[in-house]
């Protein structure tokens, strides 16, 4: 059953069926068996009937008479349901039941003496009967001997009733038992279901990065999978971890020949070596770009913040704020910073802190004396701006800018690749980068990022 | 200036304490943390270039240490690795600056020379005591205006006084600074030079720009024209 998601409606849905087939079974079984007893039982009676009947002939003189005074009340009272009649070998009828109202009895065809049997009748005017046949040879005192037979109807209506009203209580219990037991179940299944409800919750809280791990006792059948999912979360963790350190032993083992060539040609420079050594030290710069690029890509996740706190924005742009006043420090930028004390990212804080460096940076590195930084969250996403009072950035620069490696201004020393990283890093977290105009005067840089999937 | 270099990588190394010695700087090398923070403590140093990734003690921890010991000399980091963090928690331990590898040799130069004179006290790269003005940018010497030539050692010793305008030095400091420690050190070397500084600055013999201290050394005594504020 692919189609029933739910661990709790599969339960419900087949206990149901089982119900089901299982009251069925026991409806038929138990209905037979009642319709059987009901027949047997008028069997009993009818047979009962007839005896009584035969006790209350009167033979005298000859004559087969009833008198009504032996007789069972049935017999005597008009459409009782209960139909008498007494009929000798040549056909005619001795007697029949008041109850008949002057309507012949519906049967009029003889048993053969010494024989008895049950007949259904079901004949116009009359209710559903059945009735007993039993003929035998009545002996006169006198000798004589006469064949008879004497039958008794009963109407089958107050037994169909019985018969339904049976019927309509076994559905009633059954259908209490079915509804009964699911409230049980549902309410069981809530109980037993708990601790996979915790699990899911849990799993959700570690995706939102509110949780690191999953805790908490876990029953035997589910503690295995708990404790795969912290095992899997930890791996991934360390797995990142393992990844970012082999990035940065790469980018020293790459970036410190480079560094080394470029100081051993700055140190021998003479006249007529210059055009090379420029022109190497050009293919040196842009091999450290593509390495420094690809290397700073390649940090950035984009992972799923899976078992981290969500991470603080504030303290990562004063820490930035301190680092770039110290580097920038000559030229006295003021640095104003308005982050929401709940402005949280739900992600890699490495990569919050790259966007966050690059952006500064920018803002520091292009501005006149301002820089101004916010940030604040919305449930979904973390918006964070920084604008200066820079030359701002025109719409065809804003094109180009996020083209890896190109600078806005190439005047400026430093790293064009930054915003790249940072157009990168956004992509990854399905968030967006736009320039706009800051209040500053310059330009402005507007991240918004959506917190990270799961894995 | 005496300059303390953590590097492990031979080639860079080399090259690079090549050059800052070409620009007058007096260079310790130093090829792994253990050994850098040596260096550190023992000998008298007035900015570090420390290399993040070393063998042996990481230059993070070698950080550490030096401001855990109280050594409040510049530090510039040099790394390999770009990224945001590293910058931020180098900073964060104490160090000063840092230049991301593969680095310009003149942008380093920039950078040490700047926190050099910070570390002086001066916000600007022009150093100003009394008639006496420096740039050490394009280590242009002038008094009351008019240019001045000086030889290069003569520069270097100008510029070590003024860095620390108002502060007594020692022979033996003066020394440290502008010499490496294989040179053979004779203190009347540095008498002869500041009498020949002196003559330069002030041939007139009016304002007396340098002090001698009796048993205790010199200082520029000429104030400082253009204050820190930082």
């Amino acid at each position: 059953m692919a189609l029933v998601r739910s661990l709790r409606a599969r339960v419900v849905l087949w206990v149901s069926v089982a119900l089901v087939v299982l009251f069925a079974a026991t409806g038929v079984v138990l209905d037979v068996a009642f319709r059987n007893s009901l027949d047997e039982a008028r069997r009993e009676l009818l047979k009962v009937q007839v005896l009584g009947l035969i006790g209350a002939v009167d033979d005298a003189g000859g004559q087969l008479s009833v008198p009504t005074g032996n007789l069972d009340p049935q017999l005597q009272v008009a459409n009782s349901g209960t139909y008498g009649a007494l009929y000798t070998d040549d056909g005619g009828a001795v007697w029949q039941s008041l109850s008949l109202l002057g309507r012949d009895f519906p049967i009029d065809y003889l048993a053969v003496a010494g024989d008895e049997r049950f007949e259904r009748l079901d004949v116009p005017g009359f209710p559903p009967l059945e009735a007993f046949l039993k003929g035998l040879t009545w002996e006169f005192s006198s000798g004589r001997a006469t064949d008879v037979t004497f039958a008794i109807a009963l109407s089958l209506e107050p037994y169909n009733e019985r018969q339904a009203a049976f019927r309509r209580i076994l559905i009633g219990w059954f259908l209490g038992i079915t509804l009964t037991m699911l409230v049980v179940l549902s309410g069981l299944l809530t109980f037993v279901l708990l601790p996979l409800k915790r699990l899911e919750r849990q799993v959700r809280e570690v995706e939102a990065g509110e949780r690191v791990k999953l805790t908490g006792r876990y029953p035997s059948e589910i503690i295995g999978l708990a404790d795969n999912l912290n095992t899997l979360i930890d791996t991934e963790r360390r797995r990142l971890s393992r990844y970012r350190n082999t990035l940065d032993d790469l980018a020293h083992s790459l970036k410190t020949p480079l560094a080394a060539m470029r100081t051993l040609l700055a140190e021998q420079r003479t006249k007529a070596a210059e055009p090379a050594q420029d022109a190497l030290n050009r293919e040196l710069e842009r091999m450290d770009q593509r390495v420094s690029y690809q290397l700073r890509r390649a940090r950035a996740t984009g992972a799923s913040g899976l078992g981290t706190e969500p991470v603080a924005v504030a303290p990562i742009v004063d820490d930035l704020k301190q680092t770039l006043d110290k580097v920038y420090r000559d030229k006295r930028v003021r640095c104003s910073v308005e982050v929401a004390p709940n402005a949280v990212f739900r992600g890699d804080p490495g990569d919050l802190t790259e966007v966050l460096g690059n952006l500064m940076d920018n803002g520091y590195k292009y501005c006149k004396a301002r820089v101004r930084v916010t940030a604040h969250s919305t449930p979904e996403r973390l918006v964070i701006t920084v604008g200066d009072d820079g030359r701002g950035i025109t719409a065809d620069e804003a094109a180009t800018l996020f083209q890896r490696g190109k600078r806005a201004d190439e005047s400026v020393p430093g790293q064009g690749i930054g915003l790249a990283v940072v157009r990168e890093t956004v992509d990854l977290y399905r968030g967006t980068l736009d320039v706009g105009r800051s209040e500053l005067g310059g330009a402005e840089l507007r991240v918004e990022l959506a917190r990270a999937g799961l894995l | 200036m005496r300059l303390l270099l953590v590097e492990d990588d031979p080639n860079l190394s080399r090259s690079l304490a090549a050059q800052l010695e070409q620009a007058g700087y007096s260079v310790e090398k130093s090829t792994d943390g253990r050994e850098g923070l040596y260096y550190a403590r023992e000998y008298p140093v007035d900015l570090a270039i420390v290399d993040l990734g070393l063998p042996s003690m990481s230059g993070v921890e070698l950080i550490k240490q030096l401001r855990a010991d109280g050594k409040e000399y510049p530090i510039l980091v040099l790394t390999a690795r770009d990224r945001w963090q590293d910058k931020v928690e180098a900073l964060k331990l104490g160090a000063d600056d840092y230049v991301v590898k593969p680095f310009n040799v003149e942008e380093l130069l920039a950078r040490v020379d700047a926190l050099l004179r910070r570390a002086g006290g001066w916000a600007q790269s022009e150093l100003v005591c009394g008639p006496i003005t420096l740039d050490t940018r394009t280590q242009e010497v002038k008094v009351n205006a008019a240019k001045l030539e000086l030889t290069s050692f003569e520069y270097k010793l100008l510029e070590y006084l003024m860095l620390h305008a108002g502060e007594v030095l020692s022979k033996t400091q003066i020394t440290e600074a502008l010499y490496s420690e294989d040179f053979e050190r004779d203190s009347n070397v540095i008498e002869v030079f500041i009498g020949r500084l002196r003559r330069k600055l002030d041939p007139e013999n009016s304002y007396k720009p340098i002090e001698t201290l009796r048993g205790r050394g010199y200082r520029l005594a000429a104030e400082r024209g253009a204050p820190d504020s930082d």
